[in-house]
């Protein structure tokens, strides 16, 4: 699901050189899970449409900007996701955090865990964008293995413990397989990453959770 | 007590990646829990500096995904059992939203009128044609 696909490729070529037959294209081609990405969150058909319009304007404002080797969808999903978050805040259905890590805040909001306290890891974008690409491609190549083998309890498990979060207790109950056999498939495949991320020579920093236990 | 929330969940409802259900909930409860939301704005300070977790980077690259495609075939009930069963699982118990979207979306192709279709396309079309600029 990461890569972006030829299709998408040409259309957005086209949309840059004005071609309103290719955004109509793009239009036809994404509406609908956009639509029902939003409704399924407000449940009111006419507010869904307008926030998927606005999403679609947002899209053309940032095409500059646009890293056109990244998948569109993932891409509209999150301008319209933003929209969404927007309008909730509006609506007071959202509710407002202190959602800035700033200086004001006195480390209030840093969270307790193992992991260096987050002001003093803070680097360039550049360095952040390296670091997730090594480990995209890492967890990439894990998955596809773990599919290309039929591996699908040890995927359902890793998607349990690091996508949901649930402790190995529940995600054994839920597999029907033992704690024991949980913690290993969590030690086998977080041993692998750590060592792709390890060969890139990245800091271990800014992976906390991978180095804890 | 055991958090109701796991971390991976709050990052997810910070992603806007919770079910619908889900994220219902936890705006609930940011309503009356005060250590809840002091504990969320917590992750959110530590996803700003920039510290990864493998949940947010797995979501947000959508690491596990089925295609568009596979969910297709899913629905016409014509992949593998096993595949099949992986997708019920990543759909239903991790909650995946935007492949929820997708399914959803493949189901009103069948059912939806043609006419409504064309007219909201129509609108977004004419509402955002005039935003569209040469050599972006």
């Amino acid at each position: 699901m990461t890569a972006a696909s030829e299709t998408d490729r040409l259309l957005i070529h086209r949309i840059r050189e004005g071609d309103s037959s290719a955004w109509n294209d793009l239009i036809s081609r994404y509406e609908g899970r956009l639509l029902a990405f939003v409704e399924s969150r407000i449940g009111r058909r006419a507010v869904s449409e307008d926030i998927v319009q606005e999403a679609f304007i947002g899209f053309l404002n940032s095409l500059p900007n646009f890293d056109g080797r990244r998948p569109l969808e993932s891409y509209l999903f999150s301008i319209c996701a933003y929209k969404l978050t927007d309008h909730m805040r509006r609506e007071g259905r959202r509710p407002a955090l202190p959602l800035s890590a700033g200086a004001d805040s006195g480390g209030e909001w840093q969270l307790a865990s193992p992991a260096r306290a987050a002001s003093s890891i803070v680097r360039s974008g550049e360095r952040r964008d390296l670091e997730e690409k090594s480990l995209v491609d890492a967890l990439q190549q894990q998955v596809q293995r773990w599919k290309e083998r039929g591996d699908w309890c040890k995927l359902k498990c890793i998607e349990l413990l690091f996508v949901r979060g649930w402790a190995n207790k529940d995600a054994a109950t839920e597999l029907g397989i033992t704690e024991q056999q949980v913690a290993n498939f969590k030690f086998d495949f977080l041993a692998r990453i750590r060592s792709i991320i390890r060969k890139q020579g990245l800091s271990e920093d800014v992976f906390p959770e991978m180095y804890q236990d | 007590m055991a958090p109701r929330f796991t971390d991976g969940e709050l990052e997810a409802y910070l992603d806007e990646a919770l079910s619908p259900e889900e994220m219902a909930v936890v705006e609930a409860e940011l309503r009356v829990d005060q250590e809840l939301a002091r504990h969320l704005a917590g992750i959110n300070a530590r996803r700003d500096a920039g510290v990864h977790t493998l949940g947010e980077v797995w979501r947000r690259h959508r690491i596990s995904c089925p295609s568009r495609e596979q969910l297709g075939s899913y629905l016409l009930r014509a992949l593998p059992a096993e595949d099949c069963d992986y997708v019920a699982f990543h759909v239903e118990k991790i909650g995946c939203r935007l492949c929820l979207a997708n399914l959803d979306d493949m189901k009103r192709q069948r059912d939806e009128v043609d006419t409504t279709v064309v007219t909201r396309r129509t609108k977004y079309f004419q509402s955002s044609a005039g935003y569209l600029k040469r050599d972006q």
